[in-house]
């Protein structure tokens, strides 16, 4: 504040009005651009240019002349298939939220002191989500046979990966208010976790695994692929003798499927969560109805209630829960039934079977190639999704789209991409344009779309909106306040999350490899055929290192690009 | 830096003027009730009153962030609610505006933070410093000198002080060369020692420039010593506009005392 009034102009003429680059800037930059100019090489390799697109269309025609007319099964047959499915997934989801609740209470820091129990438990949720669930689900095909049982375990495996996690975070976010009160009572440790916590995180547990649900369900259509039971193997079967018209009839049926589950599990998030969320985000009015509710309950205990009144709504309530456990009950006694004609002898020969790694007689330069491939058609897929998704998820953004009717429009569009699965994506360029890295590179590319355009939007609506306001104070126009002020707050996160598309395409090229997309996973599809188990096991190393030295690079990246300047 | 207003053209009369203004939120929450008021050039006028009183939503409407739903605005001779987007636009580039909160971009540098404020002067869209032309750049580092942070300049914003930012917002109004400035209540999630200094800040530059203020406060003693004018205001409506030399202490704390004045004199009414 000491410092002597200047006037323009008398400053010295040599005045630095630029930052020094900094070491770590340049570095992140260096690794960026190397990045970006790998993806783009990846394009050139993949020879993924507008001829080749030119020509996919001209393919579409005759797509369309080879699928048409679609031939449905019998509705009985496709009933019985979706049933079928849908159970295997339920029994699968429900799995893993029975294994999930008791990791995640030894895993979360609040609930569990003991530093062994929560690493323990960490670690095995973590290695549940490295092994991927098509890998599982080739040991598990192997050990009990074809059919429901190896989809359940597989996918209920799996996703505690997920699950676990999620579960463990919200533990860990609780407030921890209620329990302190209820310990205060003198509750043992167990009614402790079951009064004061417990009820805090039901509603996020819940929604959580609906989440997976939906996620869950497009990946049996890949399990189909290993001998799953379900609408998964039927495509294949039908696409491996050729019947189109049945291949991509059933595609649709998946698709509708997904729609529909995304649909019914989107409203019973937003039931569940929506009552709740509006209290935190209300502030003061959130505050008014919780207490408004604390007298409603007064008023109920002057006239000696002692059960809550059956409303309209509480009634419709329990009807649809009734319902909701009926379906559950029903796919577990459906998967249940399978389990006792199980017989399970091969667990121990196949697990000895499993290791050592082993090329299995493929030569190893072409399974080196083949790795190289996939992760060839992952960056080729990031570079054109994050292209194609960059204008869409900004535009879908409330504060930036020009018009409000806009933004939703690009929103609707988003979700409509989402609903669609990648893999039925695949499967349709992949009879479109034959086998290969392309389809696979276009089916991740628009899969992106609803993926990194979703977070995109996300993050560039939850800049602070004071500071765009400071600059349209200051006369800025729409753009300039855009990239002046909404953009350099959101980029972080923006590229956070490319890096997060990234490592998933990389995932999702390996699995989409076994529809015929190209690349490492049709070696993993071989080597189930054929049950080297070895090779597995090689190609999910392979995998695991290719993932990890990328996770690597992004930790690195989003540590020093976050730091910058 | 002291520059001397060309007000031939307005003929020395109001830099703002309000006749009548409403601004209603839906459902059914109004902010400023027919508030009419004006400000002359040079002239500092203190707005004092409780949270949600409407002072933030009538400095708003000073620079368009907000558009009347009843009356009109005039500022610097443009009538805001009319003016087309451009001219909006260049309008804003003439009024400085502080907030409470002071908005600066974090992940930017301090000197790319002062420099945004000359955007509305500049075509087309910026980020990054080497994107600005250098004149700005000298001209944001002079500003940076002026509220003593020149030294901070390729700082990230948000490794500052609270006090310290607020200092860098200022820089950046000041960059726009504005004729009006605009704060609301810019010392209030600041602690002392730094309100002092922003404060102190404040009041030079609006001295230095000769510049039109409009400020909402809390501090009366603050209002007093160096607002010209003191405007109360009391659930969207004016119940106050007087000239300090004729309001004591006291006088100006019955806008604060309003509140519990009313409510006994509902309770008499029933």
């Amino acid at each position: 504040m000491d410092t002597p009034t200047k006037t323009p102009g008398t400053a010295a003429p040599h005045r630095r009005t630029l930052a020094v680059p900094r070491v770590n800037t340049m570095a992140a930059t260096a690794v960026g651009l190397a990045l970006l100019g790998f993806g783009v090489w990846s394009l050139i390799a993949l020879r993924i240019n507008v001829a080749t697109l030119i020509d996919s269309f001209d393919n579409a025609v005759e797509f369309l002349g080879r699928v048409v007319p679609l031939d449905f099964p019998p509705p009985g047959e496709l009933l019985a298939l979706i049933g079928q499915t849908l159970a295997i997934v339920i029994a699968a989801t429900l799995l893993s939220m029975v294994l999930s609740i008791p990791l995640a209470f030894w895993a979360a820091g609040n609930t569990t002191r003991n530093r062994v129990t929560r690493l323990g438990s960490r670690a095995v949720i973590v290695s549940m989500r490295a092994i991927p669930d098509l890998v599982l689900a080739i040991i598990f095909v192997r050990v009990f046979g074809l059919g429901v049982i190896p989809g359940v375990l597989a996918m209920g495996l799996h996703s505690i990966g997920m699950i676990g996690k999620l579960y463990a975070d919200a533990i860990e976010q609780i407030d921890e208010g209620p329990r302190t009160a209820i310990r205060a009572t003198g509750a043992r440790r167990l009614q402790q976790l079951v009064s004061g916590v417990l009820p805090q995180v039901m509603p996020s547990f819940v929604a959580t695994a609906m989440h997976r649900l939906d996620i869950n369900l497009r990946i049996s259509v890949l399990l189909g692929y290993v001998g799953v039971a379900g609408i998964g193997k039927e495509i294949k079967n039908a696409l491996e003798t050729l019947n189109y018209p049945r291949g991509i009839a059933l595609a649709l049926v998946v698709l509708a499927l997904c729609i529909v589950m995304e649909l019914i599990s989107g409203a019973i998030r937003r039931a569940i969560l929506g009552p709740q969320a509006d209290t935190r985000r209300g502030g003061i009015l959130g505050l008014m109805g919780r207490a408004r509710r604390g007298v409603a309950a007064g008023t109920a205990a002057a006239a000696r209630r002692v059960s809550v009144p059956m409303s309209g709504r509480r009634f419709a309530r329990l009807a649809w829960t009734f319902v909701g456990v009926m379906i559950v009950l029903v796919s577990v006694g459906f998967v249940g039934r399978d389990l006792f004609d199980m017989t399970g002898s091969g667990i121990a020969n196949t697990l000895d079977r499993l290791w050592p790694p082993d090329t299995g007689g493929v030569p190893s330069a072409e399974l080196i190639d083949a790795m190289f491939v996939t992760v060839q058609v992952a960056f080729a897929a990031t570079l054109i999704g994050a292209v194609l998704a960059l204008p869409v998820g900004v535009l879908a953004a409330r504060n930036v789209a020009p018009r409000l009717w806009l933004g939703k429009v690009f929103r609707m569009f988003i979700v409509c991409v989402r609903g669609v699965p990648e893999l039925i994506l695949a499967i349709v360029f992949v009879v479109m344009i034959g086998l290969g890295e392309v389809a696979g590179t276009l089916a991740l590319s628009i899969g992106a779309i609803g993926l990194f355009g979703k977070l995109v939007a996300d993050s560039v609506e939850e800049v602070d909106p004071g500071v765009e306001q400071a600059l349209r104070a200051t006369g800025a126009s729409r753009s300039q306040v855009f990239f002046a002020a909404t953009l350099p707050q959101a980029l972080p996160a923006v590229i956070g999350h490319l890096l997060y598309q990234l490592d998933v395409n990389i995932r999702s090229a390996t699995l989409l490899g076994i529809v015929g997309a190209g690349g490492i996973g049709y070696y993993l599809l071989q080597a189930s055929r054929v049950r080297e188990f070895g090779t597995v096991t090689l190609i999910t190393l392979m995998l695991f290192g290719v993932v990890m030295l990328v996770e690597l690079i992004a930790m690195w990246l989003r540590r020093t690009a976050g730091a910058r300047s | 830096m002291t520059r001397q207003n060309d007000n031939s053209d307005t003929g020395g009369r109001e830099a703002v003027r309000f006749d009548g203004v409403t601004k209603r939120f839906p459902p059914n929450v109004t902010a400023l009730d027919s508030v009419s008021l004006s400000a002359r050039f040079g002239e500092v006028v203190v707005l004092l009153g409780l949270s949600g009183s409407g002072k933030s939503t009538l400095l708003r409407h000073v620079d368009g962030l907000q558009l009347p739903t009843e009356g009109s605005v005039h500022v610097l001779g443009v009538d805001v609610a009319a003016a087309r987007p451009k001219a909006l636009r260049r309008l804003r580039g003439r009024i400085g505006f502080v907030f409470q909160q002071f908005h600066l971009v974090p992940t930017l540098t301090v000197l790319e933070n002062v420099c945004t404020g000359a955007l509305a002067r500049l075509r087309g869209p910026r980020l990054g410093l080497p994107t600005y032309p250098r004149r700005i750049r000298e001209a944001a580092l002079d500003q940076l000198d002026r509220v003593g942070l020149a030294d901070r300049a390729f700082q990230r914003a948000d490794t500052l002080s609270g006090g310290q930012q607020q200092r860098v917002a200022i820089a950046r109004a000041m960059l726009q060369e504005p004729e009006i400035l605009l704060a609301d209540e810019p010392v209030a999630s600041l602690d002392p020692e730094s309100s002092h200094q922003v404060m102190e800040l404040i009041k030079r530059v609006a001295t230095e420039d000769d510049l039109t203020v409009l400020c909402s406060l809390h501090q009366v003693d603050l209002a007093l010593a160096w607002g010209d004018r003191i405007v109360g205001l009391h659930t969207g409506r004016v119940v106050m506009d007087t000239p300090v030399a004729d309001i004591d202490h006291a006088d100006a704390m019955s806008i604060y005392a309003r509140v519990g004045a009313e409510n006994v004199a509902d309770a008499a009414a029933e």
